[in-house]
């Protein structure tokens, strides 16, 4: 794969090495040296950045993310499961954060078990209380954070932030407001949409699922996601919080 | 990429600006446009606080190798003028 900050690094660097110290011996000026270090400066910069994009390339990582996808929207699909999942803190599982697609219709689940490593799970007491535990692409992202989650608005944003514009450049930027046990997600030019497939209907869009994921490991609590929408290159998720 | 090229370009163009409005000045001193390049580098990439782990750290080799530079150049100015 080529890299064209390597290129752009490896040329700035020759001809700030070249024209450092003509500016400096011939042409006497402290201006133009000036210019040939920054240009080398730069140039390095762009070789470590260079450095530190993916092993596998994004065409890769799609193919594999949508085989996952396609796999359990037909798993969705097959068994006719129309809910919206619910997104369970590690906490409350086995160690990995998990999502639960409700089998039975109707009111939100109240989460009273743990949720053990297994696809068909119990999470209540009642007969019907059976749901899919499911892997998402928030829950698998969550280890990609630097730092520890808190509980408060501005620590999930931080943590959003660094996930989905630093990380992943799935976004340019997020901001996060709660109001009513609702959190409202707002994320500044996505890159993945959400479309009207099964998949997405139960278990919200990648980004979608990462906002959840990280809301709900850091409020310790499980949480669904209510709604998306997407208005002038900025989506909106709403996330609701189950207590 | 659009973080990185967002970063380069603000390196880019502050380095610029600052080292033109020193030229703009008279400054002849090429330890002065050293000093400033590295304060303007260290201020923009604390400024890109998202960037990954891995970049974050190879730029904060590169930083800590201009604060080297920074040092070498105060301690040389400061011996000039305890010399005097």
């Amino acid at each position: 794969m080529k890299n064209p900050y390597r290129t752009l690094g490896v040329g700035l660097v020759a001809a700030g090495a070249l024209f450092a110290p003509v500016a400096y011996f011939v042409i006497n000026s402290a201006p133009l040296t000036a210019m040939a270090i920054v240009s080398l400066l730069v140039g390095f910069t762009c070789i470590a950045l260079a450095s530190t994009r993916p092993y596998i390339s994004p065409e890769a990582s799609l193919v594999l993310l949508q085989t996952g996808m396609e796999n359990i929207a037909a798993l969705l699909e097959e068994l006719a499961l129309r809910n919206k999942a619910i997104y369970v803190p590690s906490s409350m599982g086995d160690g990995k954060p998990k999502a639960i697609i409700p089998l039975a219709d109707g009111a939100t689940p109240v989460l009273k078990n743990r949720v053990p490593g297994r696809l068909v799970v119990r999470y209540g007491s009642r007969p019907d209380e059976v749901g899919i535990a499911v892997t998402t692409p928030g829950g698998a992202s969550l280890p990609l954070l630097r730092n520890s989650l808190g509980p408060g608005d501005s620590q999930i944003e931080s943590a959003l932030s660094y996930l989905l514009v630093g990380v992943l450049d799935l976004a340019t930027g997020v901001t996060v407001t709660s109001q009513n046990g609702q959190l409202n997600i707002d994320i500044r030019d996505p890159r993945l949409h959400w479309e009207n497939i099964w998949y997405y209907r139960s278990l919200g869009s990648p980004i979608a699922s990462m906002a959840a994921a990280v809301t709900c490991e850091a409020l310790g609590k499980p949480v669904r996601i209510k709604g998306e929408a997407v208005n002038n290159r900025q989506a909106r998720v709403e996330i609701e919080v189950i207590d | 990429m659009r973080i990185y090229n967002k970063y380069v370009l603000s390196l880019l163009l502050s380095l610029g600006i600052s080292n033109v409005a020193l030229a703009a000045a008279g400054q002849r001193a090429l330890d002065v446009y050293i000093v400033l390049n590295t304060v303007v580098y260290l201020v923009i990439s604390l400024v890109y606080v998202y960037l990954n782990p891995r970049a974050r750290s190879l730029l904060s080799t590169i930083g800590f190798v201009l604060i080297g530079a920074f040092l070498v150049i105060a301690g040389m100015k400061a011996a000039e003028v305890l010399g005097r």
